[in-house]
Parts: C-alpha cells; sequence; structure tokens
C-alpha cells in the first residue's frame, strides 16, 4: 500500500524445487503461478498469475537531478533460505538456519533505474518506506534487506540489451559496485564483438566477489535449473476482504516522504535539518509490524514530543532541533554513542531547553548540564540535577526584582564581582584610567568563579556600576 | 488351497465371534495383544517396535486401556518413526503426531509401529526394509479363526495384507491390537482392510490432523483408522476428529460443524435401530466394476445390496463418468506431491547421509552428486520410480500435459461425486456450487455410494505379474474417493474362494456418521 500496488485479494503460493543446503525442505514455497482458476467449464482450467501485490511506484530523489518516478511490477511473497557462508582458511560451509522458512517479499522494480546512483537511491528510498511501515527494520547488513540486480547494457537508441542477474547484494554500496563493473564488462563484451549491430551478451545469473569487488558468473542460461513448480497442497487460497485491505490503509503510519514535508511545512525547518533528523531516525529499531516501544522510538518521533511541549506551551521548532542536532547529537557523538543509546527522556531535556529559555540556567550551564546528564544517568528532573549541581544562574540584576530569592542571588552575583575587582586591582586601575577593553577580563573572572552561572551582559552591567 | 468349505466354515465361526463379541474384545487387552504379537509376528510381521506395557492407569476416558498400533508413517516421541525406508531407518522423532497425542490423551495404550510400504507407496506392503507383511487371514494367527487351526492348511501360501498399511491391517486382523492407525493416500487403508478382513476408514480429507504424519502426497493423504468393529472405528475416529490449528489443510471448525449437522440430520432420519433403512438412498456406480475385477468379489457384493433392499433401502445405479481416468491422473499427481514432498530427504538436514566415493567432484556444478549418493541408498525400487515419474510431471516440458491434465480430471472426479450425492459439500465456496449435481432432474441424489474395495482377494504374496501398472490396477477402486477427499469405509463382506473382500461405502466430505451407520448395517447383515 505504501508503494501503492494493487493488492490481490485472492493469491496462493507455489513450490520451487531445487536441491541446496540452504533448503531443508527441498522446496522453497513462493508465489508464481497465482491460482488455479476454474472457468464456468472445467475442463478449461487456467492459472492465473496472482502474487499478492501488483503494479506501484515509488519516487527516488536524487541531489540536482529531478525525482524520479520507478514502477513497481510485483511484490510476492516467498519463505526465505538459510543463510550460507563459506569460511575460505577450512574450507568448510556453514548454514544457519534461523531465517530459512520465514517470510521474505520480493520486490519486483520495472527497468526504470539508468544508473548506479539511481539504483542506490531507489534501495535507499525503498529501505525508509519498508522501515516506515514496520515491514522490516532493512538492516542490509545481517541480510533483512538483500537485492538481486538485473543491468543490461545498450548502444543510445537501440532496445535494452540482455541482461544478467547478480545474486544477493547485501549492501548499496556493494550493488552499486557491482553494476559499475558489470556495466564496464558488458560494455567490453559489446565493444569487441567484430559486429557491433548483432552482439549480445550471454543471459547470465552472477554473483559479487566483495574482496576483488567484481561479478563472476554463477550459471549460464542453458544451466538455469528446472524449478518444477507445482501449487503447495497444504496452504491454501490467501484471501484478503476488502474491509481488511482498507482498515490497513486506514492504519498506514506516516510514510518518509510525508514526514519529510511536515517536518519542512510544520516546523519550518531547513532541509538540511531535516535531512539530520531522517538519518537518525532511520537508525531506529523497528520491531515487529511496526510496533513502536517508546524507549527506542526513532528521532522524528522525539523531536515532535520535544516541540509538543507541556500542557498548551510548545517549544519553539528550531531551538528544539539546535539542542537535539547540535548538543544532544554532537554530545552523543563525543561520547561514541548514537542516538539510540540516549537516555535523556524527552521530559529531561524538554525541561533542560525551557530552563536555558527561561534564563533560569545560562546556555553554558545548559550544555554542561546535558553532559552531566548523559554521563550520570538518573530518572531525577532536570531541575533536581541542576539544583544539586548548584547551576542555577545569578538572576541579571534587574531592579523590579523584587523577590528576596533573586535578589540573594544577585547579592551573591554582586560579590562575586566585588571579589574580582580585589583580585585584579591592575586591570581595575587600568579601566579606570579609561582602558575600557580590560573590563572583558574582569568579566571573563567573574564567569570562570561563577562556573558559567553567570549572565555576562548582567556581569558587565554589574561590575561597570561597582568601578565608577 | 483353501477349499471353498472352508472359507464358508470361517465365515460361520466369524459369525459366532462376532455374537459372542463382547467376551472375545475383553481379551483385546494391552496383555494378550503383546501375548499374540510375540507368538504370531514373527510370521506375520506387522509389528516393527512393540512398547513395553502400561502400568496399570485408572483411567475412564473414552480409549482406556485400549491397545492401538501406529503406522510406520507417523510420529511418535518413543518410538522408531522410520517409514520403512532405509532413509529414515534411525529416526526417533522427538514428538508424538497430533493423532497420537490425541489418542495417549484418551487413555489408550500405544502398543508399538506397524510394517507398511515404504513412504506409503505400494498395495500389497512388499516394498519395505522390514520384509513383507503375511495377511493373518487363513493361518493360525488370525484372531478368530483359532478354533479353526486345526482345520486350517497347515502351510497355507502367504498372502498379502495389502497395502501401504498392511502391518495396521494385519495387526487387527491377528488380534494384536484393539485398532491401527494408517494413512490413506489413494486406498492404502481401505485395501488392506478388504484384503485383511477388517474394517478401514478413510475419513474426510482435512478431518484428522496429518500434524507429525510424514507426507507422501500432501492434497491426498489422510490418516485411516482400523480396526475389526465399525463400532470400534468410530470410537477412534471420534477420537481424532479434533480441528488441529498446527494442520494448514484442516477443515475449519465452522465447516466440521456443518457437516457433521446435515450427516447427522439424515442420519436421525432412518429407522436404524428398528432395523428399517426407508428413505436410505444407496447409489452403485456402474464404472466400479471393471474387467479386472473377480467374479468372486461380485456375488458378495450383491448380496450385500440384496440384505440392504430388504430391509427398505432404495438402490440406484448411478454414473461416475470420470473414473476411467481416475487411476492416471491419482499416480501422476501422487507422485508428483511425492517428488517435492520426499525432496527434503537429502541425507544433509533429514535422512541418512551417505558419503559420496572419495574423489568425487562436489563443486557447485557437481553438488547434485552430494544428494544423489544418499537418495540412491535411502529410497527403494517403488520410491525412487515414482520421484523419478514425479519429478517428470512437474519439469517444465511435461507440466501442461501431465500434472495441468491431472489436475482437470481430480476436479472431474470431484464433480462426480458432487453431482451424485444429495449432500452439499460444504468445502466448495458458494461462486462454484452452480453445478451441484441433484437438481439435474434426477430428484434426490444418494446418501452413499456402495462398490466393492477391491478388484480381488489378497493375492499372494510372491504371485507374477503384479509388478509395474498391474500393481496399480488394485487402487482403481479406493483412489476416487482420494482424489474427491469424500469419506470412505471399507467393510468386510463374507469370503469367497478368493479371500476376505471388502465393501466400500463412500458418502460426501464430512458424512462419517451417515457412512459408519451404514457400514454398522451392513457388518450386522454377516
Amino acid at each position: 500500500m505504501a508503494l501503492e500496488c494493487n493488492i490481490q485479494t485472492r493469491s496462493s503460493f507455489d513450490r520451487k524445487h531445487y536441491f541446496y543446503s540452504d533448503l531443508p525442505a527441498g522446496y522453497q514455497i513462493t508465489q508464481q503461478y497465482g491460482q488455479f482458476v476454474y472457468r464456468s467449464s472445467f475442463t478449461h482450467l487456467t492459472i492465473t498469475l496472482a502474487p499478492i501485490a501488483l503494479g506501484g511506484k515509488l519516487a527516488i530523489t536524487l541531489p540536482n537531478f529531478p525525482s524520479l518516478e520507478v514502477r513497481i511490477k510485483q511484490i510476492q511473497l516467498e519463505q526465505d533460505t538459510a543463510k550460507s557462508t563459506f569460511n575460505p582458511r577450512t574450507r568448510t560451509s556453514h548454514i544457519d538456519l534461523n531465517r530459512a522458512g520465514t517470510g521474505l517479499m520480493e520486490i519486483v522494480s520495472e527497468p526504470d533505474l539508468r544508473s548506479p546512483e539511481e539504483a542506490g537511491a531507489y534501495v535507499r528510498a525503498l529501505q525508509a518506506v519498508l522501515r516506515a511501515v514496520g515491514a522490516s527494520d532493512g538492516n542490509m547488513e545481517q541480510g533483512s534487506l538483500r537485492c538481486d540486480v538485473n543491468v543490461s547494457v545498450n548502444r543510445v537508441g537501440r532496445p535494452p540489451g540482455t541482461r544478467c542477474e547478480i545474486k544477493n547484494l547485501n549492501s548499496v554500496r556493494h550493488m552499486m559496485a557491482a553494476i559499475v563493473h558489470e556495466v564496464s564488462r558488458q560494455r567490453a563484451i559489446l565493444e569487441s564483438a567484430p559486429d557491433p549491430d548483432t552482439a549480445t551478451v550471454p543471459q547470465e545469473t552472477r554473483g559479487f566477489d566483495e574482496h576483488r569487488f567484481e561479478t563472476y558468473k554463477l550459471r549460464s542460461k542453458e544451466d538455469a535449473p528446472d524449478y518444477r513448480y507445482m501449487p503447495d497442497p497444504n496452504l491454501g487460497v490467501l484471501v484478503l476482504t476488502q474491509a481488511r485491505i482498507q482498515a490497513v490503509r486506514d492504519a498506514l503510519p506516516e510514510l518518509p516522504w510525508d514526514t519529510r514535508k511536515r517536518l519542512q511545512s510544520d516546523y519550518g525547518l531547513s532541509e538540511r535539518d531535516v535531512e539530520v533528523l531522517l538519518n537518525v531516525d532511520s537508525g531506529r529499531e523497528v520491531w515487529y509490524d511496526g510496533e513502536s516501544r517508546s524507549a527506542e522510538a526513532g528521532a522524528v518521533a522525539y523531536f515532535d514530543r520535544l516541540c509538543a511541549g507541556t500542557g498548551s506551551t510548545r517549544r519553539d521548532p528550531k531551538v528544539v532541533v539546535n539542542w537535539m542536532t547540535h548538543e544532544l547529537l554532537g554530545q552523543l557523538t563525543a561520547r561514541k554513542e548514537t542516538f539510540k543509546d540516549n537516555h535523556l527522556s524527552v521530559e529531561q531535556l524538554g525541561e533542560l531547553i525551557d530552563m536555558v529559555q527561561d534564563k533560569i540556567i545560562t546556555g553554558t550551564s545548559g550544555k554542561m548540564l546535558l553532559r552531566h546528564m548523559l554521563g550520570h544517568p538518573s530518572a531525577k528532573s532536570t531541575k533536581e540535577i541542576a539544583a544539586e549541581l548548584q547551576l542555577n544562574a545569578f538572576a541579571s540584576s534587574s531592579p523590579s526584582t523584587t523577590s528576596d530569592d533573586s535578589s540573594s542571588q544577585s547579592d551573591a552575583l554582586r560579590e562575586l564581582c566585588r571579589e574580582a575587582t580585589v583580585a585584579l586591582p591592575a586591570e581595575v586601575e587600568a579601566f579606570t584610567k579609561g582602558n575600557k577593553n580590560v573590563l572583558n577580563k574582569i568579566v571573563g573572572r567573574v564567569m570562570k568563579d561563577s562556573r558559567g552561572r553567570a549572565d555576562a551582559q548582567a556581569v558587565r552591567v554589574m561590575l561597570e556600576e561597582l568601578l565608577q | 488351497m483353501r477349499t471353498a468349505k472352508t472359507w464358508a466354515a470361517l465365515q460361520r465361526v466369524r459369525r459366532v465371534s462376532s455374537s459372542a463379541f463382547n467376551a472375545a474384545s475383553s481379551t483385546l487387552d494391552s496383555i494378550s495383544c503383546r501375548a499374540r504379537i510375540v507368538a504370531h509376528n514373527p510370521h506375520v510381521n506387522a509389528f516393527v517396535h512393540v512398547s513395553p506395557p502400561p502400568s496399570a492407569s485408572s483411567t475412564t476416558s473414552a480409549l482406556a486401556e485400549k491397545s492401538i498400533a501406529i503406522k510406520e508413517s507417523i510420529c511418535t516421541k518413543d518410538m522408531p518413526t522410520g517409514c520403512a525406508s532405509a532413509m529414515l531407518h534411525d529416526f526417533r522423532p522427538p514428538y508424538d503426531a497430533t493423532v497420537v497425542r490425541l489418542l495417549r490423551e484418551a487413555g489408550a495404550d500405544i502398543i508399538g509401529k506397524t510394517n507398511c510400504d515404504e513412504f506409503g507407496m505400494g498395495s500389497m506392503n512388499t516394498h519395505t526394509i522390514h520384509g513383507p507383511v503375511i495377511n493373518p487371514f487363513g493361518t493360525s494367527a488370525h484372531y478368530s479363526s483359532s478354533p479353526l487351526t486345526s482345520n486350517a492348511h497347515s502351510n497355507p501360501p502367504e498372502r498379502s495384507a495389502g497395502g501401504s498399511s498392511g502391518g495396521s491391517a494385519a495387526a487387527v486382523a491377528a488380534g494384536m491390537c484393539y485398532a491401527a492407525l494408517g494413512t490413506d493416500t489413494g486406498g492404502s487403508t481401505r485395501l488392506p482392510a478388504s484384503y485383511c478382513g477388517v474394517v478401514g476408514l478413510k475419513p474426510s480429507y482435512g478431518l484428522l490432523s496429518r500434524w507429525g504424519v510424514v507426507s507422501f502426497a500432501d492434497s491426498l493423504d489422510c490418516v485411516g483408522v482400523l480396526a475389526r468393529r465399525v463400532c470400534d472405528v468410530r470410537t477412534v475416529f471420534d477420537a481424532l476428529n479434533v480441528y488441529d490449528p498446527r494442520d494448514p489443510t484442516a477443515a475449519l471448525p465452522e465447516i466440521r460443524a456443518m457437516a457433521r449437522d446435515t450427516s447427522r440430520r439424515r442420519v436421525n432420519e432412518i429407522d436404524w435401530a428398528g432395523g428399517r433403512l426407508d428413505g436410505l438412498r444407496i447409489g452403485v456406480p456402474q464404472e466400479y466394476f471393471p474387467s479386472e475385477m473377480a467374479a468372486a468379489v461380485i456375488a458378495p457384493v450383491q448380496r450385500v445390496l440384496a440384505a440392504l433392499k430388504a430391509r427398505g433401502a432404495q438402490v440406484v445405479p448411478v454414473g461416475m463418468p470420470s473414473t476411467l481416468y481416475t487411476l492416471s491422473a491419482y499416480y501422476v499427481l501422487a507422485s508428483a506431491e511425492a517428488s517435492s514432498c520426499l525432496a527434503r530427504f537429502d541425507g544433509v538436514q533429514y535422512g541418512t547421509h551417505v558419503r559420496p566415493p572419495v574423489g568425487t567432484d562436489l563443486s557447485t556444478s557437481g553438488v547434485g552428486k552430494l544428494y544423489a549418493e544418499s537418495r540412491s541408498a535411502g529410497f527403494g525400487r517403488e520410491v525412487q520410480k515414482r520421484i523419478l515419474l514425479g519429478t517428470y510431471a512437474l519439469s517444465a516440458g511435461a507440466f501442461d500435459n501431465y500434472f495441468l491434465q491431472a489436475q482437470r480430471v481430480r476436479e472431474l472426479v470431484k464433480r462426480d461425486f458432487r453431482k451424485v450425492f444429495m449432500m452439499q459439500d460444504y468445502r466448495q465456496e458458494v461462486d462454484f456450487d452452480v453445478e451441484a449435481g441433484h437438481s439435474d432432474g434426477s430428484g434426490a441424489g444418494v446418501d452413499v455410494l456402495l462398490h466393492p474395495s477391491a478388484i480381488q482377494g489378497p493375492p499372494l504374496v510372491k504371485e507374477k505379474g503384479l509388478g509395474g501398472v498391474a500393481g496399480y490396477v488394485q487402487d482403481v477402486l479406493t483412489v476416487p474417493a482420494s482424489l474427491a477427499g469424500v469419506a470412505a469405509l471399507s467393510v468386510p463382506m463374507a469370503a469367497g474362494d478368493a479371500g476376505p473382500v471388502g465393501v466400500s461405502v463412500v458418502g460426501q466430505w464430512g458424512a462419517e456418521e451417515l457412512v459408519l451407520a451404514v457400514g454398522q448395517v451392513i457388518e450386522e447383515s454377516f
């Protein structure tokens, strides 16, 4: 549905037979034929092609290029096979059966991609959609998402050439490298042919060597196995009611392009900030059927909740995004952690932002507090922690302030300023002689003594008062 | 050779023992069953594994202390499940099949595992690594024949118990158990029941769970029940007739309920207790009396029909025009599915591994040799033959002409049955119900079909000419009900020179109650 496919209300399953150690049953359940349909007369038994979904599309964007629409031919359901790895040192194969027999969705696109970059963008866009709807965590390294790529080369103005399929590519980087190698290999064949008009590339199934970054021949069309497809007698027809399809459609989560649009238009974020948030968000855990667990919620959800604020007061999205992308992510990176490791609750960070905004603490204290809180996980509120660390700012000495608390704070700040003037007699003298620049040094001294709790402007005003 | 007189005498004894059955049945306890196994199994070869006697239990459940034998292709957690194949000779499943679990829960004593044709493929129970099963009928091993032992031929020719569930049928016939589970893909429960003179039920497809039953052909496989009397078959069937979500082909509870209720309503309309069968409509399909049928089979069927008519049943000839093609269609479909279902036995994950000779090229192109060695050594000739046949039927070039063509025939066979029965086929989707038969002007359809279970009595184990197609012809009367997935019961009739022969009562899908009720009347007529 996210790919705007036409969902089939009836589809069925077939067995694809071959002997290989990654296939314990000797056959893989897939959707090859679709269902047997008995027309009005029983002697006219026909088979209709009916995978679970047909005919969709996915838009992809590349920097500095207009957006491109890739047509989806069909989506079929299959059983995954076991994962086999070969250890060249011991010359043994290892078979991991954990994923054997689990469901796999094969998404087949039409030949709409023209370059390795487009293919890369397509896989990333697909990955984001699959993650958004919770169909897959899209993790290519772990094999949750793999691609088979068909590559063909033709001269400008000629029909597409014969395609070669490269199987089981497990990263966008490998995929793009495989395409680059395959294009040059096929070009070399075509260009070295005596008659370029009739030259063709032999149809093959190829693998990708991750060490040499080259494709290699697995089998030619002639040794393509006969898979002896047979309708699976154990599995019935998969019937999806229109009501069920509608219910899923109604509950469809926000898709990546909607999220991007919303972040830009609702919050007014820059394209750069959106990019950072979406990138961080793509690292979130995807649970079964997209079920979200608050602790693991992604960066976008975290951002949404921070902006929503408490009660009726919403936080300024630009301030929030700065705190998130610069301070929080920056500090996490410094700690060699990722957003996944962030244990700061939305409430804690929100309170911190509020305290800085309300000048209860200074920006400098805020950053320090954030660093402290990341290093010392605690369920306490930010206010409590700030109080423990005595980070509350000295209130600016506004004369209208009458509360005892702030006047006592003001007194404390005045005391700090006085101490500074005593400690730096030479500078005071220079100032009184008209060297206004030296005041910065005295302000710096006060700021240092206040451990960042003071507002520099307020200190400057107070010092000027004192020294006049 | 036995004489007609001997068989007649046997029948007299059978009648006596039947009327005095309660006394006889009391000796079918777990101890005496095991004693009979010890005495007769060396000759009959029905059991391949016997469990130790259970410690006395005081349970009052339906099958309490009833000894039940299990075919070797049905999983039991404490006994081997080798499917009579070298491929699985050392297989001991870590779990019970659902049907076995249900039997245990009903208090049954799982007495042992019975011999069969390898993976259920065969009609004589001769394709087995355990050696053929010998039909106990007419030998000293036969349970009811013990009074006749002295009269019986001291060294009778060995007759086949039938297959593939021959061990299960022979175990019942020899009184080695109260009942036995077999499987029935194309007649593997009904044919041995007919040959051994016991009752065999192939329930409607999808009623008894296949979870834990080693597959031969998934779309045809059924768990079958064998016992000496119809009422015992019913008791065991009732204990097993439970929806199992672990079997994807299990009929859903609401569909079972609809079929059961309709069947029960029909049963209640007939005065069974009063001995009258007025209103019961029995169809006799003309196509089920092929030229290969032995004359000795036809006479007892005629007697059964006459007896039923005398009690008020209406016997009508019916046409099942697709019968002619069923055997070929069955062997194409069953073999195709077998080639698929048995693909897992490659000696790597499943089945006995046989190392290829040293020096064999096992690179990617030669990897097939790795499996070929194990599969050639593990599978017997008949299984190999059917796998090859099925593999061919599914190959790209042959698929349309064989597999698809056979599917078309199967659809025609289903239509034959749908047309002939009065009761609705509840598995059918509404869209396809336009051709429901009984609106074709002939008035009501029939309640059940009645025909011989086999074209002959039990053949000799060493009988010549039963290899190849001649062997397959034995299934000609049983495969149509398998292809249609309907309920079919074989009940023993009076045996003539040819040995025991059963009569089959076939009913609509889910009409077990009706089929068993008719079966019981037939049983009581002899």
